[in-house]
């Protein structure tokens, strides 16, 4: 299996992750690189994305994962970045060895931007919201008969640092990647929920790294 | 990307929608053009990228040295609200600025409905709606596309009007708005010189009075404007303009696929279509071209689908040449091809086969009509036992869904002919009982109606669109004759059918209701989150014009038409004498088989067109 690391930014970051696969699908297919189809009456490309993004989100952190035919691995990723469009960049190409169940967890960097500078005691307030034992909040659950499931955030969090800046505070998340991960917008939900004072005109969020279990890089 | 669009594209829905920045979309660097065009369409970013018109201006335009041509669609519902909220003007997709500070502003008009979608954009834009009202040379506004054959309802807001295929007359304007920029001219100098332009219309040269029936009675050009404005054609379709490379959309519209235009103009004259009178003559793109185009646009987009699209695709001379060369490379390729709008006549199982050998999607025929008699009248020269034979062909071949359209309140039309429709799906589904190799899959049979609107430039210009009420009765009564479980019954919604009817042959009286209607919020009318028909009525009876006269009204044979001060070539005498020969049931042979004088061979080298 090969991998192609790449980052989604700028206009990319509103395409959605089936828009995404179909999008790299083509872009192979305009850059002349060959891929592993899937048998069957349709065949199409095979692409896998591990972690889905958030629409919106930026990243400089993800994977595909695809099996490149016949295309020195070395020349893919220029050729794709001449087919792929704009905010989408292609880093890497590499032979994968690491299992995706290692994916442990994911960095996060969320912005939140105050037009009029952050309210005094927002930075400790949130601080020590997420330094609370427990933190229930409802999530949305497909699953669930009710359509919404409680889920503790605090165990879900392995560090969480918040920086004051001019006017923004930045928070950077360690937070788990899978089974089950923590979406950093839930996050954000519970600042507004508990810490009202402290809900930023605009957030954004950033994904700067995926981790395993030991926080190295995973690649 | 703009900050403030930033932080308002989180709250949206499909956001990738406003974002620009697709595969092939044409960046250019401010400093290096000197002329900025929004070509604008007034739906949604789906719909309007799955436009090939809006393909092809944008190419072409963007191929002139130093204009630069952007695209901009109608934001969705809960954009809007977030742009009028944060004060985000209506932008171009690929550089981010805002259009107001354009020179020109295209709107391609393909439907009635859309009409308030050109207000609001433009009200969106910041601009006033009216043309008097915006003083300056630019913006100019200006508007095309099918709509465009009757100008008049949107007469006070549009600049000038395009007629025709825009292929070179959108060159011609830039060309002329240049000079008027750098000599500095006012915008009725400019608009003076427009007119002069063959096949550009400017509404405000022209002075409309009304008589006390509510009729037309004269209209007079200023200015030394034409008297008839006539659309323009491009001669040479097999080397117009095509394009090989077009934007690749990162989020799905609704036509996801490289589309190949075989011809223009069709040869058929069904007496309804205005499509089939408004793009004569015929021209058709040499087939080996067609090869190479299909395959490059297939190379440099990535698409996986290609499908032929005309007005009568079976009626291209070399289908089959063409099929075979494309075939040869999609199959290997894995590229699917399809082939719409073919006609029950001179379907062929054998090349429907070949070109969809994946998977067998249904069928569509079009018999418009649940009689001979009435199929007759309307000039759609295909019999219920061609209809038959194909469905047969196809049924035996594996197919096993079939849709079938049809429209109601055709003139003429009798409750026979209402059951008639009845009558064909039910003998369609005994054809598939006698012929399917596998009858215990069952069978699905779609009919649906549609109401019919009449259009400007045909045969039927002349007809009233029948009342509400009684499309309702005969929707009722096919419904009640409806049988079987096999067979699917959808109909047309009343009431945007019938805002249509009053759209599509309106004067200028009716761009009062528009405006006022918009005023109340009418935007999005194609769609059912948009659509208020009471809204409508309202609008009417504020502005004292009943629609009644537009819609249900017979018009003489005399009568001065609004859209009379366009010309699409073909002869109003020809439209009559079809008009006639409706009534008579009377068929006309279709252009191929002979010519029967329409007139628009005028356009052709020798006046003489290639059918």
């Amino acid at each position: 299996m090969h991998r192609l690391a790449f980052s989604k930014a700028d206009t990319a970051k509103f395409i959605s992750h089936l828009d995404l696969m179909r999008t790299f699908q083509r872009s192979f297919l305009r850059a002349g690189i060959a891929i592993k189809h899937t048998e069957g009456f349709n065949p199409h490309a095979f692409v896998s994305i591990p972690l889905p993004l958030s629409v919106g989100f930026s990243s400089s952190c993800e994977v595909l994962e695809c099996q490149v035919l016949d295309t020195p691995l070395d020349q893919v990723p220029a050729r794709m970045n001449a087919a792929l469009p704009a905010g989408i960049t292609v880093q890497r190409c590499y032979e994968g060895t690491r299992p995706v169940k290692e994916l442990g967890f994911v960095n996060y960097i969320v912005t939140m931007e105050y037009e009029a500078g952050a309210p005094y005691g927002t930075e400790s307030a949130i601080r020590d919201l997420l330094a609370q034992k427990s933190l229930v909040m409802e999530k949305r659950s497909k699953k669930a008969k009710s359509g919404k499931v409680e889920v503790d955030l605090i165990p879900l969090i392995r560090q969480a640092t918040v920086e004051e800046r001019r006017d923004t505070i930045a928070l950077d998340l360690i937070l788990k990647a899978q089974n089950p991960g923590l979406n950093p917008e839930l996050i954000m939900a519970a600042i507004r929920q508990h810490c009202p004072d402290a809900s930023p005109d605009y957030v954004s969020y950033h994904r700067r790294a995926v981790l395993d279990e030991n926080l190295q890089l995973w690649e | 990307m703009n900050r403030t669009l930033e932080h308002i594209l989180p709250r949206v829905q499909k956001p990738a929608r406003y974002t620009g920045g697709e595969y092939n979309a044409v960046v250019k660097d401010r400093r290096s053009v000197d002329v900025r065009y929004a070509l604008c369409f007034p739906d949604t970013y789906e719909i309007g990228m799955s436009n090939l018109g809006m393909r092809i201006l944008y190419g072409v335009m963007n191929e002139m040295e130093g204009v630069w041509c952007e695209r901009v669609f109608a934001p969705w519902l809960d954009m809007e609200e977030e742009m009028r909220r944060e004060g985000i003007l209506l932008y171009g997709l690929e550089s981010g600025d805002a259009i107001s500070d354009f020179d020109l502003i295209g709107f391609s008009l393909g439907y009635e409905m859309a009409y308030t979608n050109v207000l609001n954009m433009l009200d969106l834009a910041g601009l006033p709606l009216r043309s008097e009202e915006r003083c300056d040379l630019a913006p100019i506004v200006v508007a095309g596309g099918t709509c465009a054959y009757n100008p008049e309802p949107l007469a006070p807001f549009v600049d000038l009007f395009v007629l025709g295929e825009g292929e070179e007359v959108s060159q011609d304007i830039i060309h002329l708005y240049r000079k008027a920029r750098d000599e500095y001219w006012t915008k009725e100098e400019f608009l003076a010189a427009a007119a002069q332009i063959p096949g550009v219309y400017v509404p405000s040269l022209y002075e409309v009075t009304y008589g006390p029936d509510g009729t037309l009675a004269s209209v007079t050009p200023l200015e030394e404007a034409p008297a008839v404005v006539t659309k323009r054609i491009v001669q040479d379709f097999s080397h117009s303009y095509f394009p090989v490379k077009t934007i690749v959309p990162s989020t799905e519209i609704v036509h996801d696929r490289v589309m190949l235009e075989l011809f223009r103009g069709c040869i058929r004259g069904c007496r309804f279509c205005q499509a089939g009178y408004a793009y004569r003559p015929v021209r058709a793109r040499d087939p080996e071209i067609l090869i190479q185009q299909g395959i490059e646009a297939c190379k440099d987009s990535g698409y996986q689908e290609m499908t032929m699209s005309s007005l009568s695709t079976s009626d291209y001379r070399p289908l089959e040449h063409l099929c075979d060369g494309l075939l040869e490379w999609c199959e290997p390729n894995k590229v699917s091809l399809s082939l719409p709008s073919l006609r029950a006549d001179n379907f062929s199982l054998g090349l429907m086969e070949r070109v969809q050998h994946v998977r067998k999607s249904g069928l569509t025929f079009a018999p418009e009509a649940g009689t001979q008699r009435l199929r007759d009248a309307i000039n759609k020269n295909l019999t219920e036992e061609e209809i038959l034979r194909s469905c047969r062909t196809a049924f035996s071949g594996g197919w096993s869904s079939v849709k079938l359209y049809f429209m109601l309140g055709l003139p003429t039309e009798t409750d026979e002919d209402v059951l008639g429709i009845a009558d064909l799906a039910e003998k369609v589904y005994q054809a598939w009982k006698e012929t399917t190799p596998n009858p215990k899959r069952g069978v699905t049979i779609t009919v649906s109606t549609a109401w019919f609107v009449p259009k400007p430039h045909t045969a039927f210009q002349w007809e009233p669109q029948i009342s509400m009420e009684e499309y309702q009765r005969r929707v009722k009564l096919l419904r009640d004759h409806m049988r079987g479980r096999s067979i699917r019954y959808n109909w047309h919604d009343s009431q945007t059918s019938f805002l249509e009817a009053v759209f599509a042959r309106g004067d200028r009286k009716v761009a009062e209701v528009i405006e006022t209607a918009w005023r109340s919020g009418a935007k999005f009318d194609a769609w059912s989150e948009g659509f208020d028909f009471d809204r409508w009525l309202e609008a009417f009876s504020a502005c004292g014009v009943n629609p009644a006269f537009y819609a249900n009204r017979v018009r003489d044979k005399d009568e001065r038409f609004p859209w009379d001060v366009t010309s699409v070539g073909v002869s109003r005498q020809f439209l009559w004498r079809e008009r006639e020969r409706a009534y008579a049931a009377s068929t006309t042979p279709d252009c191929r088989t002979q010519c029967s004088g329409c007139g628009a061979n005028h356009f052709c080298p020798g006046g003489k067109c290639d059918a």
